[in-house]
């Protein structure tokens, strides 16, 4: 029986969406509960925080889940990611006080929660980018004059608007994905793949 | 001063029974590979570094331990076995007497991303076997170091009595190098591949799809005809060897996905290295993260050092086999 990794965050209702629209019934699922057989659908699922969920996969504890490219990109585990959701997007974007990226040759100061993909994402520019990490409410960097600018996710905008601050830029574009663990690719070929097409078919996935 | 207790990220001490199990693996292992015929070699833990820049790709060569000795010269800990003895090896060549059937065993040291389990000195048996050039035809080189390489793996599983399953993944090295080339941006496409990123994948090329799904086209001809006859043989020496083994509990796959390059993240999703040149494989029992083993052809290591022979190898994880078989 294929062991599926479901995120408690944010995806886990794009993740279900997905997975009903699919076909999956998922009867008797309780979102309390952290491990489950689910009989009718032929899987086991575990729910995990998103920040963990990686690992479990990499490490073969789960043969396959659902986690945002967000924790993927700044965790940098070697998983197979076949399918982006496309319920549940959002992006990864450059904010601060004003509307404008600082100047070539200056050096900014820039809080985000995922300092690793934030080094990547901001590699090429003319500026240079002191990057540091703040673990949660990392608008309040620039509001807060801790730092010239950050790096966040952006939904809705909302929390932007409501603290007067600007998008600066779009860097990437973030999706609840579909992982899977390598091993279990190969030991699971077919069901996973069937997975993958059924996710297709019911136009879920990108 | 107080001292500390615990030891570098990824590297442990092995004591008591464990010291003992480990051992008795590496005794039983080096035995039937003496038993075989191999011979054992003793190779340093220290080389000059200069050696392995033009034969080590860059997640090959950046995974390495450098230092700087007190004479100035730039060292490396041995990180891989096969091109240092292929150094070693290849201006004797001449005067030795081939073909050559060798085993090692002893660490490696090597960086990786600290992640739970992955050890940055790991324990290593592996067999190299070279064979005067140039290149036989057909693949019965490799046919020989599969087998072996599957002897010792299975039996082991058998002796334990796990009811674990060996997964085997076969490939071709550079076998998708031109599907790659051909694509609007390479490196992209090499890691969609990697990753069987199907959305990615299907937009680019049809054929990669099918790729990523099946392991290899249904019509192998349609990566031409020079890979495509490669491949049917492939998948025919896949056949041969899950009737052997199969009723040991081993699958085995075809799977070129498994082993693209050129997406420029070294381990773990591609080749660790790019010196192997016809068949290479990977193990994993069950759905364990890292392989416990794995091997290939790679004459083209010994011609890079000036030698035209016929060489293919595999190396075993001991720590990880120990894991999988008493876990």
């Amino acid at each position: 029986m294929i062991r599926l990794a479901l995120p408690k965050g944010r995806n886990l209702s794009s993740a279900l969406d997905a997975l009903r629209a699919a076909g999956y019934s998922l009867a008797g699922f309780d979102k309390d509960r952290l491990r489950q057989t689910l009989e009718d659908d032929g899987v086991e699922v575990l729910l995990l925080k998103d920040w963990d969920l990686p690992l479990y996969v990499e490490y073969g504890i789960a043969d396959c889940g659902v986690v945002g490219t967000d924790v993927l990109e700044e965790v940098e585990s070697d998983l197979l990611v076949p399918l982006r959701i496309r319920e549940g997007r959002c992006r990864m974007s450059l904010i601060g006080l004003e509307n404008k990226t600082p100047e070539a040759g200056t050096q900014a100061r820039v809080a985000t929660k995922y300092p690793n993909w934030t080094r990547r994402l901001l590699a090429d520019r003319p500026w240079g980018a002191e990057i540091f990490r703040l673990q949660g409410s990392v608008e309040l960097g620039p509001l807060l004059n801790l730092s010239e600018v950050a790096v966040d996710i952006v939904q809705t905008g909302r929390t932007l608007r409501t603290h007067n601050l600007c998008e600066i830029e779009v860097l990437a574009e973030i999706a609840p994905c579909v992982v899977m663990n390598r091993a279990s690719f190969q030991r699971y070929r077919e069901e996973l793949n069937a997975l993958g097409e059924r996710l297709e078919q019911a136009g879920v996935v990108s | 001063m107080r001292i500390r207790a615990g030891l570098p990220t990824g590297v442990s001490a092995v004591l008591f029974d464990e010291a003992k199990a480990r051992r008795q693996l590496e005794a039983r292992l080096s035995d039937e590979l003496v038993s075989w015929g191999c011979q054992e070699v003793l190779l340093p833990i220290v080389d000059y570094y200069d050696p392995y820049h033009s034969v080590l790709d860059e997640g090959g060569k950046s995974s390495l331990y450098r230092f700087v000795d007190r004479d100035g010269e730039l060292l490396a800990l041995r990180g891989d076995p096969t091109p240092m003895l292929a150094r070693l090896l290849a201006p004797k060549l001449g005067s030795l007497s081939l073909p050559l059937k060798l085993f090692y065993r002893g660490d490696i040291v090597r960086y990786q991303e600290p992640r739970p389990g992955r050890l940055r000195e790991s324990a290593h048996l592996g067999v190299e076997l070279i064979e005067r050039g140039p290149r036989p035809e057909g693949p019965q080189l490799e046919l020989t170091v599969l087998e072996m390489f599957l002897d010792l793996l299975s039996s082991e599983l058998q002796r334990s009595g796990s009811p674990r399953r060996l997964e085997v993944v076969l490939g071709l090295a550079g076998a998708l190098d031109e599907l790659v080339a051909d694509a609007s941006d390479s490196g992209a496409f090499a890691l969609a591949i990697s990753r069987r990123d199907r959305e990615r994948v299907r937009s680019e090329n049809e054929l990669g799809l099918e790729i990523i799904e099946h392991g290899y086209p249904r019509n192998p001809e349609r990566l031409g005809s020079a890979v495509g006859s490669q491949v049917e043989r492939l998948v025919q020496t896949a056949g041969q060897l899950e009737q052997r083994y199969g009723g040991s509990g081993l699958k085995v796959h075809v799977d070129l996905a498994e082993f693209v390059r050129g997406h420029g993240t070294g381990g773990g999703a591609g080749l660790d290295h790019m010196y192997y040149d016809g068949i290479v494989f990977r193990a994993y029992i069950d759905n364990a993260s890292e392989a416990v083993g794995n091997g290939g052809r790679y004459d083209k290591l010994f011609a890079e050092l000036g030698s035209s022979v016929a060489a293919a190898g595999f190396s075993v994880g001991l720590d990880h086999l120990l894991q999988a078989v008493s876990g």
